[in-house]
This record gives structure tokens, sequence and C-alpha cells, in this order.
């Protein structure tokens, strides 16, 4: 006989609103899930799209994506020409907000070598690469833009020739790619005024301790860089041995350098730990609350029945009768939450402004960790309902 | 046949100045088909009595001796499944609201017998031959709380029926009931002992009821004393 199903069948309206409110919690925990399997997924998404044998990046820098790193341009001829590297590209990577179409867009850009260099888009999944020096543009469907599209960035307008799906950046934005020297030219581009001031700045400064002629000299040479990278990016050729490269670069050029496994492992621990434990704390107090309800839920489900359960004791059912009957409708609850919560999140999750990456272990890991909630909520009811002495059911 | 024998049951609630003594060197001998009526004033000890005939409570000294075996000792329990016995051998009837409120009547006179596994159509049958002779079958798929007193009291004792016990114990079975159904409730447990040959004991406080009975006792500050 099912009891526990008897009993709940006279108390529907409650035990459906514990299940969707309790239901509820578990779709947070669940998106929770999503989002940090989707925070370290976009977190990891670009490095793994580069993907070159070696990272070479400012000394003691964990860049270019966990901190900034700047070094010269230059460089990259000086890396290319050491012993077992096959190819060594520039590579520049920086975020910016910009006019997308008639909204403001937050996105980041990538400007690489575009003629054989590393570091460009690997997938393009409709156009083409950027086959010319100057004002062609691949970029994340995630931005919005079409093929054909003109995109102004600065100072001049930029054709849209592909489009991708991989590349995101570590906040999850959409990823541009644009030839090395176009990319550093919005970067670096400024207007006519704000020339003009820097240029005026600096001469006063000069001139405070040196001839006006010295001053006129000095101040081209002194003008800033905007040849300047983020990291370069290395291929091997065949056989050479890594760590060798490796440590070559490091003592001959003053660089640190990172494998791609690396790379993620700097911003596992680094950028993306942060949200990594706020989650992983959020989701737990989820569960507690979760438990808690359900065990109080429970609670007064037994208790409401304590002379019921006294009753049955009298005529002789043996404790697990009643360890069932409690027990029974934890877990009724319980696993009706939880599967309303999976159904809604898997019917849901593309409605998230942040992308959530469901996967099945995780939801199954959560379900167990459930379950067990489940278990431990009985046991306040289950306690009642145990001691609960044959007699009372003989009181008036 | 004897189903029931006490000998020298004492019971006292708490120590030193809290000390009640509520039941006295009781001896008692009910055979199979006896009616027995307990009767009693207030706080004279009746339904410790019950509880203690019941298994519920450990009589503090005393032996009690149920269907030839021995359940309890001097002092202490035998280690018998004293539950088993509740639910193989000894049927309960209460004062009323003593129906689980969430199964229906039918499924109130089954529930005892699912304890003692029997399932299926053969108990399906025995439900519905227990409902008959309590004349309640058009009740049968009624929620305790949609049936009078005095049909939920059938219901009851079709409950304590059901796995033909060898003992049923009432404590006050007519006491939330009007005269009528009161009177009808005790004739139907007399008819239980004489075609079941089930011994049945009956508290109550209502001499009126009492017609009939094949022994009457009588309890007073926690003495026994045959009446007649
Ligand atoms: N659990 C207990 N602890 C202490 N004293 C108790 C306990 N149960 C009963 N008593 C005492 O034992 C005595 C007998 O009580 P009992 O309930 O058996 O009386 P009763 O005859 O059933 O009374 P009533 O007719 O009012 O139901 C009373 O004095 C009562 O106070
Ligand atoms: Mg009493």
């Amino acid at each position: 006989m099912d009891l526990a199903v008897y009993d709940l069948k006279l108390h529907k309206g409650r035990f459906i609103a514990t299940v969707i409110g309790v239901g509820l919690l578990f779709t947070i925990v669940l998106a929770m899930n999503g989002l940090y399997r989707g925070n370290i997924h976009e977190g990891l998404a670009v490095i793994k799209a580069t993907n070159p044998d070696l990272w070479v990046v400012e000394r003691q820098r964990g860049g270019p994506f966990n901190e900034t790193s700047t070094m010269p341009e230059f460089y990259h001829y000086s890396v290319k020409a050491i012993p077992g590297v096959e190819e060594a590209s520039p590579f520049i990577f920086y975020t910016v907000e910009r006019q997308v179409g008639d909204k403001s867009r937050h996105f980041s850009i990538i400007g690489y070598d575009v003629f054989g260099g590393l570091g460009g888009p690997q997938q393009i999944h409709a156009g083409r690469n950027i086959a010319r020096a100057h004002y062609e543009m691949v970029a994340h469907e995630k931005l919005g833009v079409k093929l054909g599209d003109q995109v102004p960035l600065g100072l001049h307008t930029y054709t849209v020739v592909g489009l991708t799906r991989e590349a995101i950046s570590p906040d999850g934005e959409p990823i541009v790619y644009l030839s090395l020297p176009d990319a550093q030219e919005v970067l670096f581009q400024r207007d006519n005024e704000e020339i003009r001031n820097q240029r005026e700045r600096l001469f006063r400064s000069l001139t405070r301790s040196l001839p006006r002629q010295t001053a006129e000299k000095l101040l081209p040479s002194l003008q800033a860089d905007t040849h300047i990278i983020n990291a370069i990016l290395v291929r091997l050729g065949p056989g050479a041995n890594r760590a060798a490269v490796a440590r070559h670069i490091e003592n001959w050029l003053y660089f640190s350098t990172f494998t791609t496994a690396e790379e993620i492992q700097l911003m596992l621990k680094g950028r993306l730990a942060g949200m990594t434990k706020q989650l992983l704390l959020f989701r737990t107090l989820l569960l507690i609350v979760s438990v808690v309800i359900i065990s109080l839920v429970i609670y007064t489900f037994t208790m409401e029945k304590i002379r019921s359960i006294a009753v049955m004791k009298l005529i002789g059912a043996p404790n697990l009768t009643i360890v069932r009957l409690v027990m029974e409708q934890s877990m009724l609850l319980t696993l009706g939450a939880f599967l309303f919560g999976l159904i809604l999140i898997h019917n849901t999750y593309h409605l998230f402004p942040k992308t959530l990456v469901l996967v099945a272990d995780d939801d199954l890991v959560t379900f167990i960790v459930a379950l067990f909630g489940g278990i431990l909520a009985s046991i306040l009811g289950l306690w009642q309902a145990l001691k609960t002495q044959p007699a009372m059911a003989l009181g008036g | 046949m004897e189903v029931l024998r006490i000998e020298g049951l004492t019971k006292v609630f708490g120590s030193g100045r809290l000390e009640v003594r509520a039941l006295e060197d009781i001896n008692l001998s009910v055979a199979a088909g006896d009616l027995v009526a307990l009767l009693g004033p207030s706080g004279s000890g009746k339904t410790t009595l019950l509880l203690c005939t019941s298994l519920i409570l450990e009589p503090t000294l005393g032996k009690i001796v149920f269907d030839g075996e021995t359940i309890h000792q001097q002092n202490g329990w035998a280690g018998i499944d004293i539950r088993r016995i509740r639910r193989e051998k000894m049927g309960f009837i209460f004062q009323s609201h003593n129906l689980i409120p969430f199964l229906t009547a039918r499924q109130n006179v089954l529930f005892p017998l699912s304890l003692v596994d029997k399932k299926g159509e053969a108990a399906e049958a025995r439900v519905m031959e227990l409902l008959e002779y309590m004349e309640i079958t058009e009740r049968a798929d009624y929620l305790p709380a949609l049936l009078s007193g005095g049909e939920q009291q059938r219901v009851a004792i079709a409950r304590a029926l059901a796995n033909n016990p060898r003992l049923i114990l009432a404590d006050e079975p007519t006491a939330s009931l009007d005269t009528v159904r009161g009177k009808k409730v005790m004739e139907l447990l007399k008819k239980i002992a004489k075609e079941n040959q089930s011994a049945v004991i009956v508290v109550t406080h209502d001499v009126r009821m009492i017609e009939g009975f094949d022994y009457v006792y009588y309890l007073k500050d926690g003495h026994l004393n045959h009446e007649h």
C-alpha cells in the first residue's frame, strides 16, 4: 500500500506548490552549474582556438589574457630566428566598446599577421578569411553583423568578409579579427585635437630643462610608439624540443613563455577562479536552503500525521512501514522538484544573458547531492515519527 | 481455551514522592470467545491495564502469557517481536477518530492485511466481507472525514477484525456515540466474540452498555475486583 502517495493526494496543493518552489531553487543551482561551465568555456575559448605551441609574453607576466603584457612588435623576428621555431607571429588582443549598427557594443579585437601568421580565426563559418592587408574584418556571429556589412571603427570603415562561431573573449564577448596594423590603428588612433594636446604637453615638459631647439628636435622621436603587441605566438618545427626553445627565449630574449596548457592553468587559477569559487558558494547555499525547506515541509507533513503514525504503531506496523512513509514523501518532493528544475533549465538556458553550458555529468552530480539532501531532509520528520508512542492513539 | 493470562501485574509510574501505583497485583484470565468488560472511575487504571495488555506499556512487575506464549516474564520482556504479535493476533478499537484520515474506508481495512503480507484479490475479498459484515459497503470508497461517527466506528471495528485476531481490545468504543449507536456497537462486539471465538476486552465508563457481557471487572485505585 502506498501510504505516502495516498497522503500526498490529500495535500495536493501544498505538495505541488513546494515542488515548484524547491524546483525553482534547483533550477538556479543547475543554471549556476551551466554558468560555471559556460564561464570556463568562454574564458578558455580564445586560448583553445588560437592554440599555438608557445605563447611568448612580457617577462614576469601571465599574459596576454590573465594579465596585460606588452612588447615591441619587432621582437617576433628575434623569436623566429631561434632554432626550433618554425613560425613566430605578432598577436594583439584588447577590448573596446564601439557603435556597431545602431547599438553600442562591447567586443574584443584580435590583430594578427593575416599573411600566413598564427592567431587568426580557425574556422570560418561563412565567408572567407581576411585576404587584404587593410579594412577587412572577420567577426563572431554574436556581434550581429552580416557578410558584406560596413563597420566603422575609428578613422576607417571595415568590411565583414567572414563570420566565426568559436572565438569568444574570456568575458564572453564576441571577437573581431583585424589585420595587425589595422588593429593597432584602431587601438591607438586618436583624434587630431588629442595628438596636438599631447605634443604640447610633452614640449612644455621638455623646455623646462632643455633649450627650445633641442626640444623641437627630440619631439618626433618621443611620440608614443604604436608598434606594440601583446604576445608572440610560436609554432615549433618538426622534432623541436619545446622546453629547450622556451628556455632559449626566456634566457636570451628576456620574455616569459607558456604552453597552451599553461595558459589555461593561468586563467583557471587567476581570472576565472573568483567566479568559480563564488558560484560554488552560491550553489552550496542554495542546496542547503533547499534541504532546509524540504525538511520543514516533511516535518510539517509528518507532524500532521503523528496521530495516524501512533495508530499504525498500535496496530502493529513495523518501523519500516513508517520510515518508508516519511522517506517516500521526502523523495517524491525532492525528485519532483529536481525534475521540475531539470526540465525548466533545459528549456530556458538559451534565454540567459550569459552562456550556460549544461553537462550531463553536472546534472547527475546535482541529482545525487539532491538525493542525499532529500534523505537528510527526512531525518527531522523520521525522528519525530519514530519517537511517537503508540499509546498516543488511545488518548481522547 | 485460554487466550490471555495476567499474573501479579503491577505498574508504577514515577518514583519517590511522585510515585503513582496505577496497577497493583492484577490477576486476570480471558478465554477465547469471552466478552469482558472493564469498569471503573476516572484514574482507576483502566487505560493503563489496557496498554499493558496490548504490550504498549511495560509492566513494572508481572507475567503476561498470550496465546500460549510468555510475552512478559516477572520483570522483563521475553524477547518476542511485540509488534508482530499486535498485528497478527490483536485488534484495536478506540474511542474515535482513529481511522487513518488519508485512506478510504476500504484502504483502512486493507492496511492491517497489508502488514501481514496479504495482498491482491484475496485481501480485497476479505475487506469486502468485513465491510458487508459491518453493513458499510456503500461507504467503502469514502474518506473517514465524510463518514458519520457511527460509520467510522464500524469501519474501525472492521479494521480490528481484519486479521482474525485472538484478542480484541476496545477503549471506550461507545464514548463518542449516542446511546442507540453505542448499544449497536456493543451488540456487534458480542456477535464477534461468539462467531469468531475472539476474546474481547472492553473498557467503559458506562454501566448501561454492559448487558450480556460474560465477565465484568471493576477497577478501583489499581485493584481489580470481580463483580457479580
Ligand atoms: N504516563 C504516566 N505517567 C504518570 N502517571 C500516569 C501515566 N499514565 C497514567 N498515570 C496515572 O495512573 C493512574 C491511572 O491512569 P489511567 O489513565 O489508567 O486511568 P483511567 O482509568 O483510564 O482513567 P479515565 O477513565 O479518565 O480514562 C492515574 O492516576 C494517572 O494519573
Ligand atoms: Mg482511560
